[in-house]
């Protein structure tokens, strides 16, 4: 599904991804751990497109993320290629993101409508479905500021879902929960995870990834380090890199 | 330290002298004001009636602000078509002021070095200049250009001749030269609210797949609003005095249909209270209506909406009412020795 050789991506002289390797098969859960700074998260918005890359090839589903080749040069897409492109791809954020000008309803519902051209009774019911999903169909008229940051985050991934996507990106999704918020997100995760949907998450919960993942990556200074079966990752550390994260975070 | 139990504490609360006296300043202060402003002065003219075989004569007095007068032409016909003619130009100017603002903001804050250049320029030329003077200017734009054509720039190929004088009609040159101004202070106002939006938000619109304009319009825009609305609402008060401006380009706005009564009657005074009186009532109008926009664009920001002016004042009446009803003194209970 996801495909990554040799991704390099630098911020004005400083390279965060120096040749990254990596593959997300159909259906698997993969979890990108690493110390901050190690460019998880800069992977992970390459991914969408939200950053390009500057050197290496991306593929999703086969296609080239933000290029398309022909004629042995590579043409970048245009802004409504890649919208379509990243409309596939569900992305959840350390810090929610929901529209907060939007009910919990309007934010599951407006890509469907705007975006997808779904009926807008259609996408309600859709929207309310996901919702029952997340368990927040009472909140449906409220505003996210009257939301926990729990019940803000599984909304953020309602509305994502509502998008149908082939692929879900998450962004330390429980970093920024109170600790005692953050197992109702996990629990919507691993039951998304059991559904089949494809996931790639960067994330601090060991737990979540020797449980869910099926791939563990661990990313510092802008390499892939050592990767593999997760639990075995994790209880027999290879690099000394990986040994002295693992004690500082477990 | 002595207690008395369950017993209720008198509570001595502290003394304000600096603002009682402050208090009794103003009071006089508005109490002079309100006397001269009803009060009436002789006119040098003396009145005599012949009651009962007697002659009785007394001065004649009249108000010092001429109310009778300003009364009398409160709500004529030429008054009043002038305040519609303030109130069109104040909106007109206003939506071009507030269209062009927010595409200059847009295009200050893009990417493009050129575009934000040309926006950057455009604020800098028409905050930097009297917006009397660019009324002046685009009243006598005709002397610079006397027919404007529609055509293909640097070539010889035109579909459209105008002449500029037919055009620029006073209240048109009005209607631009407001509008252009405007646009200037509305850009900075809409591109505060711009960059107020949270980054997130705009990476959460790009990342279901929204387009920029989509993003822009869906997501931006309404939360920027939060933050454009109530300077936006002190500009169209603004707008709406300044285009009394109008009336030196013989515009009959609400100002030069007084200055036209009173240069016929000489109520010099009267005609300017008359207008004054207008331009209050209509700015107050606009304050109640920019409290309830702003309630309105508050919403997901607040997790309760501010009271209205109402239910202020039902929270004050009620405070006031418990406060005669008595308790005053704090009760302290279960408080032992």
């Amino acid at each position: 599904m996801v495909q990554a050789i040799g991704v390099c991506k630098s911020y004005g002289g400083v390279e965060v991804l120096k040749g990254v390797n990596l593959t997300v098969n159909r259906g698997e859960v993969t979890c990108l751990i690493g110390p901050s700074g190690s460019g998880k998260s800069t992977l992970l918005r390459c991914v969408n497109h939200l950053e390009k890359h500057d050197a290496g090839e991306l593929l999703v589903d086969g296609n080239l993320v933000g290029y398309e080749e022909r004629d042995g040069k590579l043409y970048e897409r245009n802004d409504k290629q890649i919208c379509r492109e990243r409309a596939q791809i569900g992305m959840v954020f350390q810090r929610f993101n929901l529209f907060a000008h939007l009910t919990v309803l309007e934010n599951v519902t407006v890509g469907q409508v705007k975006v997808r051209g779904v009926s807008a009774d259609q996408a309600t019911t859709r929207a309310r479905e996901l919702l029952e999903r997340v368990g927040l169909v009472a909140k449906e008229k409220n505003y996210p500021s009257q939301l926990s940051g729990g019940q803000q985050q599984r909304v953020a991934i309602a509305r994502a879902l509502a998008m149908d996507p082939k692929l879900m990106l998450f962004d330390e999704p429980t970093s920024a929960l109170d600790p005692e918020l953050v197992g109702e997100v996990l629990d919507v995760m691993k039951d998304l995870a059991q559904s089949g949907m494809t996931m790639m998450v960067v994330t601090h919960e060991m737990n979540f990834a020797r449980e869910v993942a099926d791939t563990l990556y661990f990313l510092d200074h802008g390499v892939i380090e050592e990767s593999g079966e997760p639990r075995e990752v994790l209880a027999h550390p290879s690099s000394e890199r990986l040994r002295s994260f693992l004690s500082k975070v477990l | 330290m002595p207690t008395n139990g369950d017993a209720e504490l008198r509570v001595v609360p502290v003394r304000h002298v600096g603002r009682w006296v402050g208090a009794v300043v103003a009071l006089v202060a508005v109490a002079m004001l309100v006397h001269t402003l009803f009060s009436r002065v002789p006119t040098g003219q003396v009145t005599c009636h012949v009651v009962q075989g007697v002659r009785r004569c007394r001065p004649v007095v009249n108000w010092r602000f001429s109310w009778n007068i300003v009364f009398h032409y409160f709500t004529t016909r030429t008054i009043l078509d002038g305040l519609v003619l303030t109130i069109k130009l104040t909106v007109m100017a206003m939506a071009v002021g507030i269209v062009l603002g927010v595409m200059i903001a847009i295009m200050r804050l893009s990417h493009n070095r050129l575009l934000s250049s040309v926006a950057w320029s455009y604020t800098w030329f028409f905050r930097g200049t009297p917006v009397y003077v660019q009324l002046l200017f685009w009243f006598n734009i005709s002397a610079l250009y006397p027919t404007l054509t529609l055509g293909i720039p640097f070539t010889a190929v035109t579909f459209l001749h105008i002449n500029a004088t037919t055009l620029f009609t006073p209240a048109t040159a009005a209607v631009v030269a407001l509008g252009l101004n405007e646009a200037a202070y509305m850009s900075e106002i809409a591109r505060s609210g711009l960059i107020a939006v949270d980054e997130g938000q705009i990476e959460a619109a790009t990342s279901i797949g929204m387009t920029r304009s989509q993003t822009m319009r869906l997501v931006v825009l309404p939360q920027a609003m939060r933050v454009i609305i109530p300077p936006t609402g002190n500009e169209v008060i603004s707008m709406l005095k300044t285009t009394s401006l109008a009336a030196a380009i013989s515009v009959t706005e609400l100002l030069g249909a007084a200055i036209n009564i009173y240069s016929a009657n000489y109520e010099i005074m009267a005609l300017l209270i008359v207008a004054s009186l207008w331009y209050l009532i209509v700015t107050t109008i606009l304050s109640t209506g920019q409290f309830y926009l702003e309630r309105h664009f508050a919403k997901g920001s607040l997790r309760t909406p501010p009271p209205t002016p109402l239910a202020r004042l039902r929270g004050d009446l009620v405070g006031i009412a418990r406060t005669i009803r008595g308790s005053r003194g704090l009760t302290r209970r279960g408080a032992t020795s």
